[in-house]
């Protein structure tokens, strides 16, 4: 319950970031043009907005199945072998986050002890670069999770997303039926 | 010694099963350590500006939230009316039409595979009714399908331009001649072998159903006019462009057309009401909708799905910065091209081996990663070669565009097969006349460099 409830938690405030970015961009074109008067803050603000959004979002991407990447090899292995293969790709991939991560928090600490501000907008740099750290921790925890599915057993790979696949879904509204003569729908 | 360990990693890494973005990251990340002295601190916040610094790059999520709103069967279905409407009456006409609307549908939508799928569901069968051929069919959408990378706004072509910092805007111009020119043969080559094979023609359906179907149509048409206008008319950025459509987009799909949202099915004018009733039932009905889109199921799974999208391709795009950070601090792609012109090899020599190079890739990766991998390594060696950058990103996009047509990967032959029940071998070989319009094609583009480059120089 509370699991699905967080799920949805996480979407909404990927979705909302995405949203608010257009939104800005939008808002301050308005300002721009119609009251000759841009806004000053908004190009950082929708690309830290931007950030937030990308990095927030990546580790919901790993549960879902939504990283593109190649299977061709991986999917001729035998069963156990495959799980074999992903739980090494998962190694690596834990490898490269946990680099990020000790990266991140030590330009954090260097930023927080310079004490910087962003250009336009009154907040301390290291507090609007958090989500670099948070980000990384998450897609551990994601990672960790999926190599204990594959130990289990209960899956055997990363589950790429397939733009094909997912396009199918705007034929299977439809069936042959529905057209007249004149091949119209 | 530094080249070797980037690539095996890369190539490792990617075929282990890691997702593109961390094999990228990750191959670059333990060059970087192993090979220079940069510290991790500031390999992590490179890999943070690469999603924080760019305002173009921002121009991907927005078109592709755009193009999720518009992706949908109602407006697949207004685009094949009027196409059917402008074209069907000549002979061929339904495949002619087919072949317009994808087009049409490709321009919005920016997606090869979701374009097939959407037009193709709709016509193939159709075509079929009318007595023509299955494979001639499904050959025909299968390419045209394929138009959706190369006629602006184009996803692609955003991504060439974060991989080599050429103009977005001249992008999209570039590719419009080449998108309508492609288009053009492939009408040209129904039209001809329609004559060949006596296929049938629609009867002429009058002016005024003309004129309604193209009201219908024009909404979502409007969207490329929008796009279009306002980055060569100077009032945005594509960036800013892109924002502009998605709002457009949505309010489209919610308020205008209606396929989606708390409005859905409510038609403008319900029968039987007058003109002043509906007038004052929008009145109200309008702003509300526009408020409760934000709580609408069907609105918010749209948006998920195109944050979804734009989550992940953005995240290899910066992954992808830091591996072209190692190219250009290593000075690789320099060392490649010192080679190459030490050979000899002329400009057009260079770019037979880019294509069969990016032919080959397209075998086996998506178009954007290829775009991210290939366009670092590419673009310095053809800029010492004297080739426009513009002209080497709408060659990458036509290959990118063969790509989807070629197996094991090729998206749109998926697609395909889905639509009409057959197998991949079938549809293969169904696309295959229509392939090589698509090869010859890539030829013409290759070496008349006119056809991207006029309308850009003109504007510009």
């Amino acid at each position: 319950m509370i699991v699905r409830w967080l799920n949805k938690l996480e979407e909404t405030i990927f979705c909302a970031l995405l949203v608010a970015m257009v939104f800005l961009v939008c808002v301050e074109v308005f300002y721009r043009f119609v009251l000759a008067q841009g806004i000053s803050w908004a190009q950082e603000g929708s690309l830290y907005l931007s950030g937030w959004f990308v990095l927030f979002g990546v580790s919901w991407g790993v549960k879902h199945g939504a990283h593109i990447g190649v299977d061709v090899l991986v999917k001729k292995l035998p069963r156990g072998g495959r799980r074999i293969v992903t739980l090494i790709a998962l190694a690596v991939c834990l490898t490269y986050c946990t680099l990020i991560l000790v990266g991140s928090y030590q330009y954090l600490q260097l930023t927080h002890m310079i004490g910087i501000e962003l250009q336009d907008i009154p907040i301390p740099k290291w507090q609007a670069t958090l989500i670099l750290p948070v980000g990384m921790a998450l897609l551990i925890l994601r990672f960790l999770e999926l190599g204990w599915r594959v130990i289990k057993g209960d899956t055997d790979s990363f589950g790429f997303s397939d733009e094909g696949q997912e396009s199918m879904r705007l034929a299977e509204q439809r069936d042959p039926e529905d057209y007249d003569k004149e091949g119209r729908p | 010694m530094t080249i070797a360990t980037l690539f095996i990693l890369l190539f490792l890494a990617i075929f282990l099963g890691m997702p593109i973005a961390f094999a990228l990251g990750f191959s670059s990340v333990t060059t970087i350590l192993l090979f220079s002295n940069d510290s991790l601190g500031s390999i992590a916040i490179k890999l943070f500006e690469a999603v924080s610094h760019h305002y173009t790059l921002l121009a991907i999520p927005f078109f592709i939230l755009s193009s999720a709103f518009l992706s949908t069967g109602g407006v697949a279905r207004r685009l094949i009316n009027f196409a059917t409407d402008v074209v069907g009456h000549v002979k061929g006409g339904l495949a002619m039409a087919s072949v317009m609307a994808c087009m049409l549908f490709a321009a919005v939508s920016g997606s090869s595979p979701a374009t097939v799928a959407a037009i193709g569901s709709i016509t193939i069968a159709g075509m079929v009714r009318q007595g023509y051929p299955q494979s001639y069919a499904a050959g025909a959408i299968a390419n045209a399908g394929t138009l959706g990378i190369l006629i602006p706004p184009s996803i692609v072509m955003l991504v060439y331009s974060a991989a080599t910092e050429v103009s977005a805007a001249k992008m999209f111009m570039a590719g419009l001649i080449p998108g309508l020119l492609m288009g053009g043969i492939l009408m040209v080559a129904i039209y001809v072998s329609a004559r060949y094979m006596k296929l049938p023609a629609q009867p002429f359906p009058g002016f005024g159903q003309l004129f309604r179907s193209g009201g219908k149509a024009l909404a979502g048409l409007l969207l490329i006019l929008l796009v279009l206008g306002t980055i060569y008319g100077g009032v945005a950025s594509p960036t800013e462009a892109a924002a502009i459509a998605a709002i457009y987009a949505w309010l489209v799909a919610v308020v205008g057309y209606r396929d989606m949202g708390p409005l859905k099915d409510d038609p403008w004018k319900r029968p039987g009401e007058s003109l002043g009733g509906a007038l004052a039932r929008s009145l109200w009905q309008v702003p509300l909708a526009i408020v409760g889109s934000f709580t609408n199921r069907e609105v918010r799974g749209v948006v998920l799905d195109g944050a979804k999208v734009s989550m992940m391709l953005l995240f290899i795009i910066a992954n992808a910065m830091l591996f072209a950070h190692v190219l250009t601090t290593e000075r690789i792609p320099h060392h490649i091209a010192e080679v190459i012109v030490s050979w000899g090899l002329p400009a057009w020599g260079f770019l037979i081996v880019v294509n069969l190079l990016l032919l080959a890739a397209g075998n086996f990766m998506e178009p954007s990663a290829i775009l991210l991998i290939m366009a670092p390594i590419l673009f310095p060696i053809a800029m010492q070669l004297g080739i426009d950058p513009i002209h080497l990103g709408i060659i990458m996009v036509v290959n990118m565009e063969i790509g989807m047509l070629t197996p094991p990967v090729g998206l749109n032959l998926f697609v395909t097969a889905g639509i009409t029940g057959r197998s991949i071998g079938w549809v293969i070989k169904a696309c295959l006349p229509w392939l090589c319009l698509l090869l010859g094609f890539l030829i013409l583009i290759t070496y008349v460099p006119a056809i991207s480059l006029w309308l850009p120089n003109l504007l510009s």
